[in-house]
């Protein structure tokens, strides 16, 4: 059965919602074609489009712009929501250091606002600008910028989310502490639409630091530079990030010092006589280009998946998929994550990754797919849930999405 | 009068953690009567008090089998009611369950018993040049699964953020005994939902959690703490904006306010500050020590563009020390005014302090009761402390018509009902001033999920018209 939005949705919602379009990845993502998208306008318009759908069967996938989706499988039918229609800054207080923005609003629009202000989100995954800030928080995604900084989910004050029957829930605030009630709002963030649509956010920001400087060191070979990052991340000193990455010669450390000049000077002074070694600085105009083309690699290519472990493991995941021919990496050195590109042409994909998957799990760390082939199963090459976290889930879930509309949970 | 617990139940615990370790005299039950609100006293039928998961999961397990109510507790010293007793309840006490299981300094992680006292964390993993951040006011007594059950802070968490940040996995004993492994810092922490996240800050209505792990940073450098004596708290609290949105950002802001200088400086706790002074800040810098001393310049040129009488800056730790003398003895100091304080809590966007403090005034004014404020200004959230005599009925009573007037208050103007203290019992009927039937519900099915019986301290944080609806009204035992 196919949906056609303009039959059954038209009397809910109204005609700017519809002829809205989503990148082809998703239906990359998604193992099948995006026939149904549409864009509500507000969170009682996402309301309708929930309720209508519980009342037909029919799935809802909440996307932002669409091109960041993790691989996954939607119910048959089903229809795209975009938050693009989203897109208003609510409420920015510069003096309390908190922003309301709808969902569908781009991070970097909203960087925009609060540069001028001084202020930022100190988040930094692929691509951050790109993204709505209703996906970065249903996705969790904080970057490497969360050694310095907390995880995103600490710093998401209030939302407001449209649960899968249509209930509008209004959750946290717009202060920073904030402990009225049980903490609904944290199982959001992360949870990639799988409870409730994400319509608005309020988040935490900060002020943007006096000076943002890069230190790097390169090597022939990555694993030489493992023991210095790992003393890095381990020194009295603590940077904003240390991001650990393949290059075409070899490997690179990058470690962020954020703080005015006389902090930072002396910080880097520090982690040099810490870890006897000089670094090559780079100026403010060399590092935003740097760090971008750091953070922004390879987002176009089509199998990519992230590594999770004790950080002290971290040389025994990159000796892992050090075996992997032809991959590409970046590792967070403090949080102990590695996101890790493949080849496309990989070949024998699956045995390639049973194999990384049992490495990871012997370390006690998990593998998650961020974007894989579709010939790769997107579920059964990855770590589960624990089973106890999973039936605890599943209850959520059926507190939130009863009918089951949006994804399944893992 | 409490009904006893039936003796075939008294030995089935006895059994399971010894018979010295249920506490069953009604002597000894009146020190577990109330915790550090004492304006409740509910007496339980009996403390039990397990030294192992395995211990505590055998417990539960007795207790919600016989359908008797738990209500963990760590050193009750919170401040909302939260670890009294249920009528008919039974108290799972958490005094011997306190060893710190593992510090791991290459991954900067500590496993701990719900026992272990905040400041003895810190004492332990000082010598690998590690701590952890949250220090609430009691964190010489209270305990960390009392911290993780508040979701905890202090004047740090301005700048370090509150427990949740520092919770990284969770051992958890839940309905029934079933013991759970939620998170760890070696797995991706959105493989699943963040169920550690919702399970901090549940006041003991989830389960109990019987291990944490728990992220650490390390000590900083340095530290420079200054202190602006100011002729009024609006002014203090302009301070506090232009260095807030100066770009500053300061590991603690607090304000004390004229009537709590008083109170200080009449007590033993005196630290020498002027009494006719109106607000005492107390601003903290920490960090890499090179830095620092521009920042404190810069704070205290805004103070004193603020028209601060004077500044002072510490040079020394027994400076430091002195300087945050009135706003750590405050409380203490408040004895010396009135019998009885309410300690209350909640918070307001930053910008809205001075006209919620001068609205704070007025309700004071206008019931006749003086009201002393103790606030952590960096993140607005407020504590004004009223000072009463419980024995004067009449004034009892206005007494909690103005704090729900403040609690409206601050909501109107954009704030919550508790920024670090908690719902427990005291502030379930203020939950229908910031949420709707919808949130509430929601609140109540996520607590059935984990809870579904409703046998972990019930009758606390939500309403209790709510409750009885949602049934998660506070019950009694059904043990004959």
């Amino acid at each position: 059965m196919r949906v056609d939005p303009a039959d059954s949705l038209s009397e809910i919602l109204p005609a700017e919602a519809f002829g809205h379009s989503v990148p082809a990845s998703l239906s990359a993502a998604l193992r099948t074609d995006v026939e149904s998208v549409v864009a509500p306008g507000s969170p009682e318009e996402v309301a309708a489009l929930l309720r209508w759908a519980s009342k037909t069967a029919v799935g809802v996938v909440p996307v932002g712009t669409g091109a960041h989706t993790y691989p996954r499988y939607p119910s048959d039918p089903f229809v795209v929501l975009t938050t693009s229609r989203l897109t208003e800054i609510g409420h920015y207080e510069p003096a309390d250091l908190t922003l309301t923005a709808s969902a569908g609003a781009r991070v970097g629009d909203l960087s925009t606002a609060m540069a001028v202000h001084g202020q930022w989100l100190p988040f930094d995954p692929p691509d951050v600008p790109n993204r709505t800030l209703g996906g970065l928080v249903a996705a969790g995604l904080s970057g490497p910028l969360w050694a310095g900084y907390g995880q995103l989910r600490n710093h998401v004050l209030g939302a407001t989310v449209v649960c899968g029957d249509g209930r509008v829930l209004k959750l946290g605030g717009r202060v920073v502490k904030n402990v009225a009630g049980f903490d609904i709002l944290k199982p959001m963030v992360g949870s990639r639409g799988d409870l409730a649509v994400i319509t608005s956010l309020t988040v935490r920001l900060f002020p943007l630091p006096a000076v943002d400087r890069l230190l790097i060191v390169e090597a022939s070979d990555i694993s030489e530079l493992v023991s210095t990052a790992r003393a890095i991340a381990t020194a009295p000193v603590m940077p904003a990030s240390i991001v650990l990455s393949s290059t075409s010669v070899g490997g690179r450390l990058l470690v962020r010092l954020h703080g005015v000049s006389d902090s930072v000077g002396a910080d880097q002074r520090r982690l040099e006589e810490h870890t006897s070694v000089s670094f090559d600085i780079r100026n403010v105009y060399e590092l935003g280009d740097l760090l971008e083309g750091e953070r922004d690699r390879d987002i176009t290519g089509e199998f990519a998946v992230r590594l999770w472990a004790l950080p002290s493991r971290i040389d025994e995941l990159l000796v892992a998929v050090g075996q992997i021919p032809g991959v590409n990496l970046t590792a967070d050195v403090y949080g102990g994550s590695v996101r890790v590109y493949l080849p496309d042409n990989l070949s024998d994909i699956k045995s390639v990754l049973m194999r990384l998957r049992e490495d990871v799990e012997n370390l006690g760390g998990t593998i998650r797919a961020l974007r894989v082939p579709a010939e790769v199963d997107a579920f059964s090459y990855f770590t589960k849930p624990l089973v106890d976290e999973r039936e605890l889930a599943t209850g959520l879930k059926q507190v939130f999405d009863p009918h089951g509309v949006l994804w399944r949970v893992e | 009068m409490t009904r006893p617990l039936p003796s075939a139940v008294v030995s089935d615990l006895s059994e399971i953690v010894g018979r010295r370790h249920v506490i069953t005299d009604p002597d000894r039950l009146l020190v577990y009567e109330s915790d550090g609100l004492t304006a409740y006293r509910i007496p339980p039928r009996a403390v039990v008090l397990p030294a192992s998961t395995e211990e505590i999961s055998a417990v539960v397990e007795v207790l919600h089998r016989k359908g008797v109510a738990v209500i963990p507790r760590g050193a009750g010293t919170g401040l909302s009611g939260g670890a009294l007793s249920t009528p008919g309840g039974v108290i799972v006490g958490m005094a011997r369950m306190n060893r710190i299981l593992t510090i791991d300094p290459e991954n900067r992680i500590a496993r701990a018993q719900p026992g272990v006292i905040n400041a003895h964390l810190t004492e332990a993993t000082s010598p690998y040049g590690l701590y952890y951040p949250p220090d609430p006011s009691s964190q010489s007594a209270c305990t960390l699964g009392g911290n993780v059950a508040e979701n905890s802070g202090g004047p740090h968490c301005l700048k370090y953020g509150v427990t949740a940040r520092y919770v990284t996995g969770l051992t958890v004993v839940l309905a029934g005994g079933r013991v759970m492994q939620l998170g760890g810092v070696g797995r991706d922490p959105y493989t699943t939902l963040d169920l550690v996240g919702l399970f901090v800050g549940s006041e003991g209505c989830f389960g109990i959690a019987t291990e944490i792990e728990i992220r650490l940073l390390p000590i900083t450098e340095g530290v420079r703490t200054l202190l602006g004596i100011f002729e009024s708290v609006e002014s203090a609290g302009r301070a506090v904006t232009k260095i807030i949105a100066s770009g500053l950002m300061p590991a603690a802001v607090e304000i004390v306010d004229g009537p709590t200088i008083q109170a200080v400086e009449a007590s033993v706790f005196a630290a020498g500050y002027p009494l006719e002074a109106g607000a005492a800040l107390v601003i903290e810098f920490d960090g890499t020590e090179a830095g620092l001393d521009l920042d404190a310049d810069r704070a205290e040129g805004y103070c004193l563009e603020e028209g601060a009488i004077e500044v002072q800056r510490a040079t020394d730790p027994e400076h430091r020390t002195k300087l945050w003398r009135a706003r750590k003895k405050a409380f203490g100091a408040m004895g010396r005014i009135a019998p009885d304080l309410l300690v209350q809590d909640a918070t307001v966007p930053r910008t809205k302090l001075p006209e919620v403090l001068a609205g704070i005034d007025d309700i004071g004014s206008r019931y006749g009761l003086k009201i002393a404020n103790v606030f952590h200004a960096g993140d607005g959230n407020l504590h004004p402390n009223i000072l009463f005599d419980r024995q004067n009925q009449k004034e009892l009573e206005l007494v909690e018509r103005a704090s729900k007037e403040i609690m409206q208050l601050c909501v109107d103007a954009g704030g919550t009902i508790t920024g670090e203290h908690g719902v427990g019992l005291d502030k379930r009927e203020y939950m229908t001033l910031v949420y709707g039937p919808a949130e509430l519900q929601a609140m109540a099915a996520a607590k059935q999920v984990f809870d579904p019986d409703s046998l972990f301290n019930p009758g606390k944080v939500l309403p209790e018209v709510e409750g009885a609806e949602l049934g998660v009204a506070m019950k009694a035992s059904t043990v004959s």
